[in-house]
Formats: C-alpha cells, sequence, structure tokens
C-alpha cells in the first residue's frame, strides 16, 4: 500500500527558476552584453556552483527562456556571468535588463570541460565568436594553478575587430603567460592582427608538441569542425580534443525531446564531448 | 647574407623539405633575404612582381582594391607561410597588395628561375610543386570558410522567439 | 501475499454478473476511474464511472490507414485491441502549466503551481501499453530529472490489465516481447471468458481490491479457456518486425535511399507521435496576463514532425520530411535503446494504424534490412 499524497516528499519541480538579480551588465560588443547576477535566495547563492562548460537556462518571464553558457567563475560576491548576444526577442529582452532587474535561473545544466586532463599537458583552446563565453571561465581556471600546465595558448577568431570581445582581459591573460593570438575574418587598414580563419592560426602554431597537448574548442560547428582538421594534421590525436556542441535545447533536463542528436542529448551528455564521441553525428546532414 | 647561411635558412622551410640538394643549392643561389619594416608596402595589386616569398618572421595583410568600399584585408600571413604564388603559378601579375604589418623578414625566389630549376629536374619540381598544392589548398579551404561568415548574426528571427 | 511471479500469482475467477460492482468499489475507494469508450466513431480513454460507458460488443477493425467500429456477435466487454488515445494522455498530460512567474514590488517570484491530481484507476490496460507506461517510466522518473507532474501520477495510478484476446492487423507486440500477455507492472490482469473474468492479482494493492469483490475460485478449465483466449490473440497476429541488430542496422544506414522514399510519402501530419504510448516530446510556451505581470509556464505536447522543433540559430536542422521522418524511426527504434536501455516501440501498431498514408514502420525497417549498406 503506498504512502498517503501528504507524506510524501514533494519531487523538486526542474521546470522552477531561482531568481535572480542583474548586479551589473556590460557592453562587450556591439549587440553583446554581459550580466553579472546574483541569486536572490541567500541559500541558494551560497550552494550555486558549476563546472567550466556547464550552462544556466536565464528566464525572461513572459517572452521565453534560453541557454547560455556560463562565462566567468564564480566571483568571491557568489556572482555569476553570462554573455549574450541579442538576436531574437528572449535575447533582446535580457539584453535590455538593467542593474536591479530580476530574471530567473536554472541550472547548471550539462558536462563540462574536462580540466582534470590538462594537468601536466599544453593546453590550446580554441574559440569562434561567441564560443569565447563558454571557455573564459576554462581560461581563468589556467590561470589560477598555472603552474600545473605547460604551454597554454588561446585562439580566438571573430568577425571583425570590433567584435572581439574580453578585450580589456588579453593582457591580464598575457600576463599570466597565455599566449592569446587573436585572428578576425575581415578587417579594415587600422587592424594589424591577423586576418584569416581560426583554424589557419591552429595551422600556424609553433612551437607545438602534440603528443603532449590537449585542444578545447568552442564556435559554431563548421569552425570547429575544420578546427578539429588542423589539430588532427598537425598530429593531436583525436582523443585530446573536445568541443562544446549546440542544439535547440528546451527544459535542459533531456525530457523535451528537442537537443537530440544521434543518440545524444545535447543538454545532459553534453555540451561539451570528446569530439570521437560526437564526430560520426555530426558529420551527418542534417541529423 | 652569404649563401650557405640563406641555403640554412631556405633548407629550415618547410616549403623547401625533401627537395634534392643540387636543387636546393641551386635555389639558394639566387634566393635574396628581405627586410620589410612595418608598414612597407612589398607589392602592390596588379603590379608585376617577380619573386616569390616565403615569411621567415613578421606578419604580412594582403588586401584588395575594391571600388565603393576601399582597400579591403583579405588575409594576413605568418612565418612559414608563402606569398606571391603568382610569380611562379599566374605569370607575375599580383593579385593582391601585400603590406608587412609588422617587422618582417622573407626569402625572396625568382619565379622564373625557380621554374627553370623545375622544368630541369623534374624531381625538384615535384616537390616545389606539390608544396604549392598544398598551401593553395589550405589557402582555398581557409577563403572557403570566411565565405562562410560563420560569425555573422544569425539571418531571421526566431519562429518561437528564443 | 506477495505474488511477484507470474506462476505464483493467484488467480480468482469474477462472474460477469459481479463485474460492474468493480467500478463502485473502485469509487468507493476515491479512484477516477479511467477506461475505454466510444468518442467520435473510435474508442478512446476517458473518465468513466460505469460499466455502461465501456464498448460492450463492440470492435475495432484496423489497417494502414484505417480504423472502423463494428459491432460484434458476442457482447464481450473489452473484445477490441487500442484505439488512437494511450495513457500518457493521463500520466503525461498534453497540457499541464510547470511554472508561473509573478512579478512584484520586489521583482519576479517564482512558483511551482499546485497539482492535485486525482488517483487513477486504469481500466484495460493492455500489454503493450503497459511496456509503454515502463517505457514512460524511464524517460520521466528513472533518469536524473524527474518529471514531478509525471510522477504524481504514476505513483497513485491503480492497473487493471486487460489481456488481448484476438488481435489487430496493426499489432505486433510479439515481435517487441510486451505482449499479448500482461506478465508485470500491473496491480490486477483480466482475460475476459463469456461467463466472467480471470482476475489474476499482481500486488498487494490489487489483492485488497478483490478482497472487496465477490469472487470465486477459479477452476482448471476457466484457467484453460483464458489461456486458449490469450493463445487467439497470439495466433491473429500477422504483423512482424524483426529487431535482430535493429540499433545498428538503422544508425548504420542513416542515408539509406529509403529515407527519400518515405519522405515522398510521409506528410509530416505529426498523428503518429500523437497516438505513440511513448513518444514524449513537449515543448513550454509563455502565457501572460494583459498586463504581463502573472506568467505562467505551458508545458504541451510537441513532435519531431513539427517544422521547426530543431530550430537553431536562425535555421532549421531537420528541414527537410527526409531528415524528420528518420529522426522519429532511428529514435523509435534504436537511439531510444542506447539512452533508455529498451526499444521505444511497444508494437502496439497505432501509428500504422493512425497513419494518413498508411506508412508501416515495420516495412520501412524490412526495407533497410534488404539493401543496407
Amino acid at each position: 500500500m503506498t504512502a498517503p499524497a501528504a507524506m510524501r516528499p514533494a519531487i523538486a519541480n526542474p521546470w522552477q527558476s531561482d531568481v535572480a538579480v542583474v548586479r551589473e551588465t556590460v557592453i562587450e560588443a556591439p549587440g553583446v552584453t554581459t550580466l553579472r547576477l546574483s541569486l536572490a535566495d541567500a541559500d541558494r547563492a551560497a550552494s550555486f556552483s558549476f563546472r567550466p562548460g556547464q550552462f544556466g537556462m536565464l528566464y525572461a518571464p513572459g517572452v521565453g527562456e534560453v541557454p547560455l553558457g556560463i562565462s566567468d567563475s564564480c566571483r568571491a560576491d557568489r556572482t555569476w556571468s553570462f554573455t549574450v548576444r541579442a538576436v531574437g526577442n528572449t535575447t533582446r529582452a535580457l539584453s535590455a535588463l538593467r542593474m536591479g532587474d530580476t530574471l530567473g535561473l536554472r541550472g547548471p545544466f550539462g558536462s563540462s570541460w574536462p580540466l582534470d586532463l590538462c594537468d601536466g599537458y599544453d593546453v590550446v583552446l580554441v574559440a569562434g565568436g561567441l564560443g569565447l563565453p563558454p571557455l573564459r571561465p576554462v581560461i581563468l581556471e589556467l590561470v589560477q594553478r598555472r603552474r600545473n600546465y605547460g604551454r597554454v595558448t588561446l585562439i580566438y577568431g571573430s568577425r571583425t575587430p570590433d567584435t572581439l570581445i574580453y578585450t580589456g582581459q588579453y593582457d591580464d591573460w598575457s600576463n599570466a603567460q597565455i599566449d592569446v593570438q587573436t585572428t578576425v575574418d575581415r578587417a579594415d587598414l587600422n587592424w594589424t592582427g591577423n586576418v584569416g580563419v581560426v583554424p589557419l592560426l591552429l595551422d600556424r602554431l609553433h612551437p607545438l608538441s602534440p603528443e603532449r597537448t590537449i585542444v578545447f574548442i568552442c564556435g559554431p560547428e563548421v569552425m570547429m569542425r575544420y578546427t578539429v582538421r588542423s589539430a588532427v594534421a598537425r598530429g593531436i590525436p583525436v582523443e585530446r580534443v573536445w568541443i562544446s556542441t549546440e542544439r535547440n535545447m528546451q527544459c535542459a533536463i533531456g525530457l523535451c525531446g528537442h537537443c537530440q542528436l544521434g543518440p545524444e542529448f545535447i543538454c545532459k551528455d553534453g555540451p561539451v564531448f570528446r569530439y570521437d564521441r560526437i564526430a560520426p553525428w555530426l558529420a551527418v546532414g542534417d541529423l | 647574407m652569404e649563401t650557405e647561411a640563406v641555403k640554412t635558412l631556405l633548407g629550415g622551410l618547410a616549403f623547401m623539405a625533401d627537395l634534392p640538394e643540387h636543387a636546393l643549392d641551386e635555389c639558394a643561389a639566387v634566393t635574396t633575404v628581405a627586410d620589410f619594416a612595418a608598414g612597407t608596402i612589398i607589392f602592390d595589386e596588379g603590379a608585376v612582381n617577380p619573386s616569390l616569398y616565403v615569411v621567415i618572421r613578421g606578419r604580412v595583410g594582403l588586401d584588395m582594391q575594391v571600388p565603393g568600399r576601399g582597400r579591403v584585408r583579405v588575409l594576413s600571413l605568418g612565418p612559414g607561410e608563402m606569398l606571391a604564388w603568382s610569380a611562379l603559378l599566374g605569370g607575375g601579375t599580383m593579385t593582391v597588395s601585400a603590406v608587412a604589418l609588422r617587422d618582417t623578414q622573407a626569402v625572396a625566389l625568382p619565379g622564373a628561375r625557380l621554374l627553370e630549376i623545375c622544368g630541369a629536374n623534374h624531381e625538384a619540381g615535384f616537390h616545389v610543386m606539390q608544396r604549392m598544392a598544398s598551401a593553395l589548398a589550405q589557402r582555398l579551404v581557409a577563403t572557403r570558410l570566411q565565405l562562410l561568415d560563420l560569425f555573422a548574426e544569425p539571418a531571421g528571427a526566431a519562429p518561437l522567439g528564443s | 501475499m506477495r505474488p511477484t511471479d507470474a506462476l505464483e500469482r493467484s488467480n480468482r475467477w469474477l462472474a460477469k454478473e459481479a463485474f460492474p460492482t468493480l467500478f463502485d468499489r473502485l469509487i468507493e475507494l476515491g479512484y477516477a476511474i479511467v477506461g475505454p469508450t466510444i468518442d467520435q466513431e473510435a474508442i478512446v480513454y476517458d473518465r468513466i464511472n460505469s460499466v455502461d460507458e465501456l464498448p460492450r460488443g463492440w470492435t475495432d477493425e484496423q489497417a494502414p490507414g484505417k480504423y472502423r467500429l463494428k459491432r460484434r456477435a458476442d457482447d464481450a466487454w473489452f473484445g477490441f485491441n487500442v484505439g488512437p488515445q494511450s495513457w500518457k494522455k493521463f500520466l503525461f498530460p498534453p497540457h499541464a502549466i510547470v511554472a508561473t512567474a509573478d512579478r512584484t514590488a520586489n521583482g519576479w517570484q517564482m512558483a511551482t503551481p499546485p497539482d492535485d491530481p486525482p488517483k487513477y484507476a486504469f481500466l484495460g490496460v493492455r500489454a503493450c501499453d503497459l511496456a509503454a507506461i515502463g517505457v514512460q517510466d524511464r524517460t520521466f522518473v528513472d533518469g536524473p530529472y524527474v518529471d514531478p507532474i509525471y510522477a504524481a501520477r504514476r505513483r497513485e495510478a491503480l492497473i487493471i490489465a486487460v489481456n488481448c484476446t484476438q488481435a489487430a492487423a496493426t499489432c505486433f507486440c510479439t515481435s517487441m516481447g510486451t505482449g499479448p500477455r500482461a506478465t508485470q507492472g500491473f496491480d490486477l490482469a483480466l482475460t475476459e471468458l463469456p461467463t466472467g473474468f480471470v482476475v489474476e492479482i499482481g500486488s498487494q494493492r490489487g489483492a485488497e481490491i478483490v478482497d472487496k469483490l465477490e469472487t470465486q475460485d477459479v477452476d482448471p478449465q476457466q484457467l484453460e479457456f483464458a489461456e486458449a483466449a490469450r493463445q487467439q490473440a497470439v495466433d491473429q497476429i500477422t504483423r512482424q518486425l524483426d529487431t535482430d541488430g535493429i540499433r545498428d542496422l538503422l544508425l548504420g544506414n542513416l542515408n539509406h535511399p529509403r529515407w527519400d522514399d518515405v519522405a515522398a510519402r510521409c506528410l509530416s501530419c505529426t498523428n503518429c507521435t500523437m497516438v505513440c504510448p511513448t513518444c514524449f516530446c513537449h515543448s513550454v510556451k509563455e502565457v501572460t496576463d494583459l498586463q504581463g505581470d502573472h506568467v505562467e509556464r505551458h508545458r504541451q505536447w510537441d513532435t519531431c514532425f513539427n517544422f521547426d522543433f530543431s530550430y537553431m540559430n536562425g535555421g532549421i536542422v531537420r528541414d527537410q520530411i527526409r531528415s524528420r521522418y528518420r529522426q522519429w524511426l532511428t529514435h523509435k527504434l534504436a537511439s531510444w535503446i542506447d539512452q533508455f536501455g529498451v526499444s521505444g516501440c511497444v508494437g502496439c501498431g497505432r501509428c500504422i494504424t493512425w497513419c494518413p498514408v498508411g506508412i508501416d514502420l515495420t516495412e520501412e525497417v524490412a526495407a533497410i534490412r534488404e539493401t543496407r549498406a
């Protein structure tokens, strides 16, 4: 005989958001804003933690919910950052939030970058466009424990020089012995940096010890595929290449079915995958 | 720079790897090493430039002139990369302007002379052309990726407003 | 009493005159009875209160793209198979409010709406649907995240299975190992004979219900007749699905020309996913009052056949019927196994019956198997 309903423990509702408060907004580039949030509930704020690569669902009530990679390490003041590009109704609503505004946050969700596999290795982080925010917590983690790693390189590409984000931090990262290399798809003559797609920088990377290098890649799918191609061509074993994938994520808990890529639920089996696990599914058109 | 030093420099380039010894000697004999201060225009689009370059250090920007848009930078090259392939394959008329974005050093090989060496020694010719094809293939793929404009904003709003 | 093994379970005999009292007892115990009943010329599952609402004397004639009700020669209460609805209609309601947000002076307040579902008694659960409930359990309650709406309804639900004594032309439960006999997961299982029911007790709860009914000891002849009746269902099954190596077969043939073939026939109408008892895809949309101060998050059934189901970043990944059909079939019969450890298909045949163009997934799989890569 099952116990009466009143005596059963309530099941947590995975659809209910925590209330978050905007503490700071930063315009990173035209149409790209970083929201720094704290959780309104003190207990939740104290216990919330995440691993680099995970994402949260940011909720603008009445408008919608979007997945966003957690894009900064947890600050001492228990705030977390999310960098958002305004492209649709919800992201536009989130981008318009001001200090003190409230919104919903669910999370953290998904798999994370395998930082534990980086100890003693050279680490190459490759980011394209809005692929940099989910990698920034990795950069900060590598900076924190810099002595544990060999050469650390960040390759970051964006469309144009004025769409590069987090530019104010590049010097901090360089000072922490991270080789920051940027490139753009197109530029005017004022730009004396690299021009050309991201994989070219991996093709050119010197020095490189492929047998002790691990690569994390995040960006548009085509960019990631060709970056992997370059990595493999340089002799980096494909088992040491990790990517962060994306699909239509709604529930973030593997129940709504939208984010499936083959048998994988991107929201809970991913978004971070070792490349060889997800490659067969990425290779099939319209899967 | 003396010939031995040039030969060492040349031999160290991936571009020249596996070249038969005597072919490398012949190339080294006609190769010069050029230094370009940052801002120097190495050659102009449309001009005839007889030399194929390989960058040793520095950075070179490739620009094209588009009426109404001005000068557009389409690519930058770094150490080990080949510049002015038209000097070898395209009759010497440049398809881009090249400008040193930093202090740059490059080896310069006269295209016509290189072609002669390849013609006289097919083994050497095979190696050189293989390197050229490989470099151009890589550049072709990179250009296609640029064409895809992968970082552009998504077109159209989400049907359900995400 | 702890009967779990089919061999150990006890059986009782419920005469047909006593059968109507089952309804009274269930209602007295506070159950909301859901059972088969006729609506719009189909046998659906709906709230019923008396035996008179059952489709007594009716049967269903099914074929690819065809469903008709026909009068039986006898007055069997359960002389049919399955219709367009399944028990997911009650466990995983097509529409539910999953969360709310209210604008206050201190900003948004988030809440979970109170959920007080009825205590259901599912009467007439076929073996295939029993298996389907088990499949949906793996999705909604066995994973790292539990759906509270499903869980609340599932834990209370009383399951009274009915063993099929005939098969529809579209049934293939035998291929999927899910029927036609109900073997586990039920509180009671009934096998109908002309004079009454053999009642198999499957749980403590079931035993307690039987205690409140007027039953007799079952005699060997009745058991024999019940066995023969169930065997009739087995014998009538004509459709087969070869599941040998099916996971690798389908996932290894994602560019097979058969996908183009079926795409030319499929209308992407979503019927199959609506009638399928294991499909679980859903979407959540925002519903607000006029001032935008009270927001409800409404969950509703979605389907991978919807055009923009796979929308992402300004484009739709599966924008062709070919890729959407392939997604549905490979998920149902192959990827599901990777995800949940069992097939997503229970062989109920609904997708075949309710497809307006009569696409038969057993045929599609056979075609791929025949000319596989």
